[in-house]
């Protein structure tokens, strides 16, 4: 016979499944955000940038000059000839304007320094885009000059540089920066699903339930508190798991579509820690679903339900960003023993290959700890009279 | 078969029920007769074990309540009025059946009861739909199935017509009146004596958490020489008030 904690976890999975709301909110939409997010302003700034390289409308003042033929040298430089090119360049028509001295020639040849004057706008994206061109040209041109005046001399370019610098990381993988982004990341993303995931499902599983009025008719039935709690959480922590997943899918997604303006991060991560950090992000949904079942028993209604859980989810949040930018290097021990810090930096952990026992044990022990205690808090709702029969 | 025995339950500073104590025979209707706030649905829920008795008690087929509230909750099926409470975004076939399940049934045993109920109440048309679109009378039927589903050897009707049109209060009348002839022991709370008169055969009227009645409906009218029984239940609960 079926027992009956599987018996409510089966039948909510299906009431659940069958609300559209709850569908679109913790499935689809965590799924596709991402990508039309990244999509659209991935597109937009290519897009806009494409447009301005492609050709850069300038103006030129000042006389002929050495620089003025470097410049119209470059295929994608277009200097148009006007004399308001402030009015321009403010409203637009003209990206920006190079101002040079009238005699920019003779001071360059007398190995004097010259000025070169450009006019933007700093509120135009276009504007900065066409900047950044424009002083590279500037560089390789100053460059060009540096060099023939060495040469003059019978000096070698090299003296300009007495050092080189070469950066070599102790980790010999290529994959430490995409990490580096990663340990930040994935903490914060997997801690904000594990509290929005399972929401709308919490909300509907106890405080609906009393809302809908089918609550008493429950409670008459064979099923005990316990058994109605652990089916209403594992339903819940699936839902919360499902989310995580989509939306994790969602940004994996999003990342490899518009890899072309993100640069590749090159990740390689060991199965071993995907699974680890998979164990994880299921606590982490279990410790949230338990909270906010037993959050949502207690509300009166869906619309008290969401009001008290909404200093649930700020509280995570802070926490979560709180452990955003915290370096798993440098963490002591004792640090594994603050609620949500120690899930983040075991996270942390995982993502860069180390695998801590004390750690691991420290932080999973407590995690433990945490859905228990969420579990009697629910179940002492639960078991309250003046909580279940709250009009 | 049902025994309340001196129950009492005090919420903080009300005292919700005072010491009452009645019983009711299989193939008896009791009506639970008592204006709003006299504590009838305090009493049928700690008679169906949701709300734990500050003393008394109560035996249901001889089970205690406060010694097995499981196996009394087997005995029992409740119907509650106003909101009928079902899932609607389950079929009426699925609220029926998380009830039975719940209610420990085998699936064989739940399906068949569960074609007898939608025979009995006429339910087949639209017994697999979801209920979310039902009729409040089609409501009313899945509520009645999904009460008796476990075959209860006790049902507690709490105020089951409130709120209801003529037909659908028609549906639940026949239907408490079906529960007698099959021998459940029956408790029917109203507010209304009209309704208590034409159904039940004992009538226990409660006042402010007191029992002020407790008789057979014929010796009531004969004791008040067939006066208009709503008068007699005025001056019942007035009586108190003074
Ligand atoms: N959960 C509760 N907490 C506090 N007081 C309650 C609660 N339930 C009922 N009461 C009080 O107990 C009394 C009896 O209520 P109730 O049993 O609902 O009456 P009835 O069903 O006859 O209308 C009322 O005064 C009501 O306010
Ligand atoms: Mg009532």
């Amino acid at each position: 016979m079926n027992s009956l904690w599987s018996i409510v976890f089966k039948k909510e999975l299906k009431d659940l499944f069958r609300d559209r709301k709850t569908v679109i909110m913790s499935v689809i939409l965590p799924l596709v955000l991402f990508p039309l997010l990244f999509g659209l302003i991935g597109k937009g700034v290519k897009s806009t940038t494409e447009k301005v390289t492609k050709e850069v409308k300038i103006a030129y003042i000042g006389g002929e000059s050495s620089f003025k033929k470097f410049l119209s040298s470059v295929p994608n430089i277009k200097i148009v000839e006007t004399n308001d090119y402030q009015e321009q360049v403010k409203k637009g028509s003209l990206y920006l304007a190079v101002v040079v001295e009238e005699d920019f020639d003779t001071k360059l040849a007398q190995d004097e320094m010259s000025d070169i004057k450009i006019i933007y706008d700093s509120e135009s994206t276009n504007s900065q885009t066409a900047l950044d061109v424009v002083e590279d040209i500037i560089s390789t041109y100053k460059d060009e000059v540096v060099k023939r005046r060495l040469e003059a001399r019978g000096i070698d370019v090299s003296i300009l540089k007495p050092i080189d610098v070469k950066n070599e990381p102790i980790n010999k993988e290529k994959s430490s920066e995409g990490a580096l982004i990663l340990t930040m990341l994935l903490p914060l993303y997997l801690i904000i699903y594990a509290i929005t995931g399972p929401m709308a499902a919490a909300v509907d599983l106890g405080a609906g339930e009393k809302e809908r009025g089918t609550l008493e008719p429950l409670l008459t039935t064979q099923a005990s508190r316990m058994q109605l709690l652990f089916g209403k959480l594992f339903a819940i922590t699936v839902m919360g798991i499902i989310g995580t997943t989509s939306s994790l899918t969602g940004l994996y997604i999003a990342f490899k579509y518009s890899m072309d303006f993100m640069g590749d991060v090159g990740l390689n991560i060991s199965i071993g820690s995907l699974l680890l950090i998979g164990i994880t992000a299921i606590i982490l949904n279990m410790i949230f679903a338990a909270v906010e079942l037993a959050v949502s028993i207690y509300a009166r209604s869906f619309k008290e339900a969401q009001t008290y859980l909404s200093p649930v989810t700020i509280i995570g949040m802070i926490v979560a960003y709180g452990t955003y930018m915290m370096d798993v290097k440098s963490a002591s021990t004792i640090m594994f023993n603050i609620p949500l810090a120690n899930i983040s930096l075991i996270i942390k952990e995982f993502v860069i290959g180390v695998y801590n026992p004390v750690h691991i044990a420290i932080t999973f022990v407590w995690a433990f700890v945490y859905i228990i205690a969420a579990i009697l808090f629910a179940r002492y709702m639960f078991s309250k009279e003046e909580v279940v029969f709250r009009t | 078969m049902i025994e309340v025995i001196e129950l009492t339950k005090k919420f903080k500073e009300v005292t919700a029920v005072d010491n009452i104590s009645f019983k009711v025979d299989a193939g008896e209707i009791v009506g639970l007769l008592g204006e709003n706030g006299a504590g009838k649905t305090t009493t049928l829920r700690m008679i169906s074990t949701m709300l734990k008795p500050t003393s008394g008690t109560v035996k249901v087929c001889g089970l205690d309540l406060l010694k097995e509230p499981d196996k009394v909750r087997k005995k029992i099926g409740i119907l509650f009025g106003g909101e009928v409470g079902l899932y609607d975004r389950l079929t009426a076939r699925e609220n029926i059946k998380y009830f039975a399940d719940l209610g420990g049934l085998s699936s064989e045993e739940a399906n068949k009861n569960i074609e007898l109920l939608a025979e009995m109440l006429d339910m087949k048309e639209y017994i697999d739909r979801r209920v979310g679109k039902f009729s409040r009378g089609m409501k009313q039927k899945v509520a009645i199935a999904r009460a008796i589903v476990h075959n209860p050897d006790v049902m507690l009707f709490d105020e089951p017509t409130i709120g209801l049109d003529i037909s659908s209060s028609a549906i639940v009348q026949d239907f408490i009146l079906d529960c007698k002839k099959k021998g459940r022991a029956i408790i029917f709370s109203s507010h209304s004596m009209r309704e208590v008169e034409k159904l039940c055969d004992r009538v226990v009227i409660i006042h402010k958490g007191r029992l002020v009645y407790d008789g057979r409906i014929e010796d009531l009218r004969r004791d008040y020489n067939g006066e208009d029984l709503e008068k007699v239940f005025l001056r019942l609960v007035g009586d108190k008030n003074e």
